[in-house]
């Protein structure tokens, strides 16, 4: 077996090392930008899947719930993700309201579902073509996804209205909020070196 | 290291394969893990297409902060805010954490997007050896930051989806809104069209000469 001494190069400069399996919970770093190469993660697997699901579940709620409401003067207005989202749609701006269902709807769920599909593919060793082809174009279009930006955005607006009328926090904030720190916690967790060694291994 | 002269790396998985000898100048290779395309170093059309996404943004820069963002209407009465204005009204109302802010996502970063992508772009053309440590965390960071100034155009999309209350209380989004998000949406085109690896180019034909 040749794997011990496979040939990695460093993300971010290119610099070239040989890989050995680590002990578990270390991680490898490139000897010339410091950059991490890999972890070894023992159940990194199990908790990736955990926090998918789990955003997964968030995710819909996010998306069902009213999001803010704004009471004025006996008049009451809501607002869902997406209607955030097609805001632009109504004011004759199209392509801003499509650029930011994609930010804020697409992207985040195609990323959740990549996930899981990665993940399953690994764990129960399919064949991995789709997974493959899932991750890669999520990896691309990582950072399209901007749920923590928006969430910024929501925070900006409810202060701006606060003195303005009375505003209604819906459940969908909160969803919002914890779908935003498992995606976090599940990006921190997957170890791309990791899954891409898996998934080229289940193809050949 | 002879070997960086044969293998290549994939960008997108960072699987390492071997050059074809005989690939021809506008030929392409693809990953043979994950199918992206990969291209030889002297393929590269990075700095071009990256000076190019560069000016068109510092062009349509002009017009995202000379152009209205949006009118906040109150009882029919209302003026158009562009985002230095829009700042300036929070920093009145005493709300100065937002209107940094807005200042800083809105007016600073893609601003400092734009040097700092172009202070790089030169660095590699004048094949720079000058502090490669800081200059590839500094494109890092330029990477990582660029999509926080959209969180103007996200207060945008939800006010003027909240806040419509006919003659009451109304907001509607202007023109200068798409071109904000245009420059947005270059700058983060441009950081990543900038191939990283061009900073570490020059470190590394060196050590193959030797
Ligand atoms: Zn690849």
């Amino acid at each position: 077996m040749l794997v011990s001494a496979e040939p990695i190069a460093c993300h971010d400069c290119g610099q070239l090392h040989r890989y050995s399996p680590l002990a578990p919970g270390k991680t490898a770093n490139c000897t010339r930008c410091g950059a991490v190469l890999y972890r070894n993660r023992p159940d990194m697997l199990d908790s990736v899947l955990a926090l998918t699901l789990a955003g997964l579940v968030l995710f819909v709620l996010t998306n069902v719930f009213p999001l803010l409401g704004l009471r004025a003067q006996g008049a009451e207005q809501e607002l869902h993700l997406l209607g955030a989202s097609l805001a632009f749609w109504d004011q004759g701006y199209p392509l801003l309201a499509g650029l930011i269902i994609l930010n804020i709807i697409i992207f985040p769920l195609f990323e959740l579902l990549t996930v899981l599909v990665v993940v399953l593919t690994i764990r129960y060793r399919w064949r991995s073509s789709t997974a493959i082809f899932l991750f890669r174009w999520m990896s691309e279009f990582k950072p399209w996804g901007m749920l923590e930006v928006f969430m910024l955005g929501v925070l900006v607006a409810v202060v701006k209205l606060g003195d303005l009328a009375t505003l209604i926090v819906g459940t969908a904030f909160w969803s919002f909020a914890g779908l935003i720190l498992t995606m976090a916690a599940a990006t921190a967790l997957l170890d791309p070196f990791s899954v891409w060694r898996a998934l080229g291994k289940n193809n050949g | 290291m002879a070997e960086h002269d044969a293998l290549l790396q994939c960008r997108v998985c960072g699987c390492l394969s071997h050059a074809s000898t005989q690939l021809k100048r506008f030929e392409v290779m693809h990953c043979p893990r994950c199918g992206a395309r990969v291209k030889l170093a002297q393929q590269s059309n990075s700095v071009e297409v990256t000076w190019a996404l560069l000016i068109a943004a510092a062009i349509l820069y002009i017009p995202a902060n000379m152009l209205p963002i949006m009118s906040v209407y109150m009882l029919g009465a209302g003026q158009p805010d562009t985002i230095i204005t829009g700042a300036y009204h929070l920093l009145e109302a005493g709300q100065w954490p937002l209107a940094l802010i807005v200042f800083v996502a809105s007016i600073v970063v893609p601003l400092l997007k734009l040097f700092t992508l172009s202070f790089l772009l030169i660095s590699i053309q004048r094949r720079s050896r000058w502090r490669q440590h800081d200059r590839m965390r500094l494109y890092r960071i330029t990477e990582y930051v660029g999509r926080w100034s959209m969180v103007d155009v996200f207060v945008i999309a939800i006010l003027t989806g909240l806040v419509q209350f006919g003659n009451l209380a109304r907001v509607d989004a202007n023109l200068g809104s798409l071109s904000f998000a245009a420059v947005v949406v270059l700058t983060m085109f441009a950081a990543r069209t900038l191939d990283e690896h061009l900073i570490w180019d020059i470190t590394r034909q060196e050590e193959s000469h030797t």
